[in-house]
């Protein structure tokens, strides 16, 4: 499994969590103090990479444990286009894969593109 | 901490959610605003259940009493988290009612509600940019949801610096003083933030407050502004009560928090 552990307390805006097993990007971090009767909690909001921005949430002890999914960014070039899916082949491991066409995304083939990749998710960048 | 009254929906089935947030660092007079959910939801006991203008219960409306954010001294970082608290209700198409806590906390309200419109009834004009230095005073209130809101309309304002006065003289700020507001009907352009100062009412009514301001509105007139309000209301708060008196101010506070469930679960977004 690509992913690392980390506390809840070492994450911050930016960084990558899994929130209910989905790899996610961090949107907004904030802490409590504790008072006299609980612990620190930190406030986790995300939304999915590679489910299109779905959010997610999740509250916890700043001691907690939480998966942090290891996103790779990849250099990609596409072999070829038909019918809203693309052939690309990893520029890096000479795999080639397939990919749905983004519907912003106007490419042909040779074009390079950059894509974040996660075990066998990926999306372009 | 006792539940308020009638709150009884569980989480996943909340319409509504009460959320205290008892923030108490600001105050510049009477301290006590530490106090205020306690005080709301003990003073609002004795209300009944049934409400004969609505012909509805308020146990009927689904509301869910979150319990108290604990509030520490760093008001920033309190905001912060706060707001993220109630994002999380609004990303759940649940209506927060958040009870402070000094007015600081709307800032958090507010944020988390991305309103058009901030209507607030309070005395102050609540436009400061500062007050002793804190940009996070409870005095700069108005002035932080102008931030995110288009506009603000102060109900019942009737002192502030010669500062604010010309902030409210600006186009996106409407004040509304005591006198005209049994006459004031609701012009409002979007969706609303209410956000309901004790210590709008006069002191004779809500004396439980930390900066109390003669010639004030009536609690039948605090009532009425609300009810008009709350149809386009995305959130609601009351702040600034505090433990000052023999729970006037709170059980106003609790009845109009009750008053905007009634009207807003029977014509939601107007």
């Amino acid at each position: 499994m690509a992913r690392e552990q980390t506390e809840v307390r070492e994450l911050q805006e930016g960084n990558y969590v899994m929130i209910n097993d989905t790899p996610s990007v961090i949107t907004a971090y904030s802490t409590s103090k504790p008072g006299k009767h609980g612990s620190a909690k930190a406030r986790v909001e995300g939304q999915g990479v590679f489910d299109g921005g779905q959010k997610r949430n999740f509250t916890n002890p700043v001691d907690a444990k939480v998966w942090v999914p290891i996103i790779t960014r990849k250099q990609g070039q596409v072999v070829s286009t038909s019918s809203g899916e693309m052939q690309v082949m990893d520029l890096e491991t000479y795999e080639t894969f397939t990919m749905r066409v983004p519907d912003d995304l106007d490419v042909s083939a040779d074009d390079e593109i950059e894509f974040l990749e996660y075990e066998d998710q990926r999306k372009v960048v | 901490m006792s539940q308020f009254p009638g709150a009884n929906a569980a989480p996943d089935d909340a319409e509504y959610a009460v959320v205290g947030a008892p923030l108490d660092v600001s105050t510049t007079f009477q301290p006590g605003t530490r106090f205020g959910p306690d005080r709301i939801r003990r003073f609002a006991r004795t209300f009944d259940d049934y409400d004969r203008r609505t012909n509805s219960f308020f146990t009927d409306h689904s509301v869910h009493d979150a319990g108290d954010l604990h509030a520490w001294d760093d008001a920033g970082e309190y905001l912060d988290f706060l707001e993220a608290d109630l994002r999380e209700w609004h990303d759940d198409d649940v209506t927060p009612l958040l009870v402070g806590g000094e007015h600081t906390v709307s800032v958090a309200g507010v944020r988390a509600a991305d309103p058009d419109v901030f209507l607030t009834v309070d005395a102050h004009l609540d436009l400061r940019t500062e007050y002793d230095g804190n940009e996070l005073s409870h005095a700069t209130a108005t002035r932080h949801a102008l931030d995110v809101a288009d506009e603000a309309v102060i109900v019942g304002a009737r002192t502030g610096s010669p500062e604010e006065y010309e902030r409210a003289a600006e186009t996106d700020v409407t004040v509304v003083p005591p006198e005209d507001v049994a006459e004031w009907t609701p012009d409002l352009d979007g969706e609303v933030y209410l956000s309901v100062d004790i210590d709008g009412a006069d002191p004779a009514f809500a004396p439980g407050t930390g900066t109390t301001e003669p010639f004030g509105l009536t609690s039948r007139e605090m009532r009425d502004v609300v009810r008009s309000v709350a149809p386009h209301c995305l959130a609601f708060d009351t702040v600034e009560v505090n433990d000052r008196d023999d729970g006037q101010a709170a059980a106003l506070a609790g009845k109009l928090l009750r008053e905007f469930v009634f009207t807003h679960a029977a014509e939601p977004s107007a």
